[in-house]
């Protein structure tokens, strides 16, 4: 299961909309989520992967592509390390 | 440790239930502050009442959601977390509603089938089989959740009203299935084809009739109401000892009957007796209380969530759920 399958898993169980309507062209608001879900998709995230997302790096994500690069990104620099 | 009286009145009533109930009561806070108010009173029983520190507070300006990343060791959370690890058996908040919901969701989790929890509570004296629900955990919903909140409502009619087959209404501007808000239209298809005793659409007009036993709407609507419910009383009996004024015997006899008809909260909800609601959904039982809470008003909501711990409603509210989560209608 790639990354991005995994975030999508992750975001589509707490806004409980499809995870087939999820693209990484799709804006938080577009699947309905609101500010708690976010929050809670961040930690999730953070607690599935063993990283940490600062806020200001989270308030950048303007897509689920932009979540789904950066969860990407780190995981890659963790295994680097 | 919130609540517009906070921490006097909420220690004050701490220890008012202490003195009245089998009951162990944790007060979550600044220990300094906390302990300092507990030394007013001369406590028999100095076990009922343990201090838990609470290393961060949220101030006034802080949005609820921080909770979660960036205060997790606030009161309402230490205290979802003693929930969570079994150590208590119930929260109790006076402070925000959004802080507690959110703790609750985020570190006791939630029961299988629901999205977020609701607040539930009795209309009491006009319409005594009457429960409303949501009551303002949800400003903005989503049409399942409107089921949920019927679900909830039916296992608190059941629980605490004996009522064996709840008649469920959903709150709109009219009862054709075609009135109300998109979320309200949808969650009126979802409702029909739920099993669920649902009688359609009631109006504004019929929340005290007792046409429905459950009324289900979202927590901006259901928080307003319930507010404008709670205020009749006092505005009734101002008007009408005006309007007697010239009338002196007749206004000191309507003075009388609307003391005895309603003694303590006037024409109250049953939530200002019990202190405040639960908010169902969450895994644990959790007691919102007013935020301008007195020490009666605390007293009375530790012993109705000892009450909801007795009564065993979150396992009622997960075997309900359990019916609707097996069909996958949530």
């Amino acid at each position: 299961m790639t990354v991005e399958d995994q975030v999508r898993d992750i975001v589509a169980k707490i806004t409980r909309v499809d995870k087939s309507i999820i693209t990484r062209q799709s804006t938080f608001k577009e699947i309905k989520a609101d500010s708690l879900d976010v929050v809670q998709a961040l930690v999730a995230v953070e607690e599935t992967f063993g990283i940490e997302i600062p806020d200001e790096e989270a308030q950048k994500f303007q897509n689920f592509g932009d979540f789904v690069s950066y969860v990407e990104s780190r995981v890659a620099q963790e295994e680097k390390v | 440790m919130g609540g517009d009286y906070a921490p006097e009145e909420i220690v004050k009533g701490a220890v008012l239930a202490a003195r009245k109930s089998d009951v162990e009561i944790f007060l979550v806070g600044t220990p300094d502050i906390l302990k300092k108010e507990l030394a007013k009173y001369n406590l028999t029983n100095g076990s009922a009442i343990r201090v838990v520190e609470a290393s961060d507070v949220i101030s006034e300006n802080e949005s609820p959601v921080d909770v979660i990343r960036r205060k997790p060791h606030c009161s309402v959370a230490v205290a979802a977390k003693m929930v969570k690890s079994g150590e208590a058996d119930a929260l109790l908040s006076a402070g925000s509603t959004a802080a507690a919901a959110i703790s609750a969701i985020q570190f006791m989790g939630m029961v299988d089938g629901v999205y977020r929890p609701a607040l539930v509570g009795g209309l009491g004296s006009f319409a005594p089989n009457t429960v409303m629900v949501d009551l303002g955990a949800n400003v903005d919903c989503k049409p399942h959740q409107f089921l949920a909140f019927a679900i909830a409502g039916s296992v608190y009619a059941k629980r605490f009203l004996n009522i064996s087959d709840p008649k469920i209404a959903l709150l709109s501007t009219g009862s054709e299935e075609s009135k109300g808000s998109n979320a309200v239209r949808e969650a009126y298809s979802l409702l029909k084809n739920s099993g669920l005793n649902f009688i359609g659409n009631i109006e504004g007009n019929d929340v005290l009739s007792g046409k429905a036993n459950v009324i289900v709407c979202d927590g901006f609507v259901g928080n307003v109401l319930l507010k404008f419910y709670e205020s009749i009383g006092s505005y009734a009996k101002v008007w009408t000892e005006r309007k007697l004024r010239k009338y002196p015997p007749i206004r000191a006899l309507a003075k009388l009957l609307f003391n005895r008809l309603f003694p303590t909260t006037k024409i109250s909800s049953e939530t200002e007796k019990q202190g405040g609601g639960i908010l169902w959904g969450v895994d644990g039982v959790v007691k919102i209380a007013h935020g301008a809470s007195r020490a009666p008003n605390i007293a009375n909501a530790i012993e109705s969530a000892k009450e909801a711990v007795k009564a065993h409603v979150i396992d009622s509210l997960k075997s309900e759920l359990a019916k609707f989560n097996e069909g996958g209608k949530l």
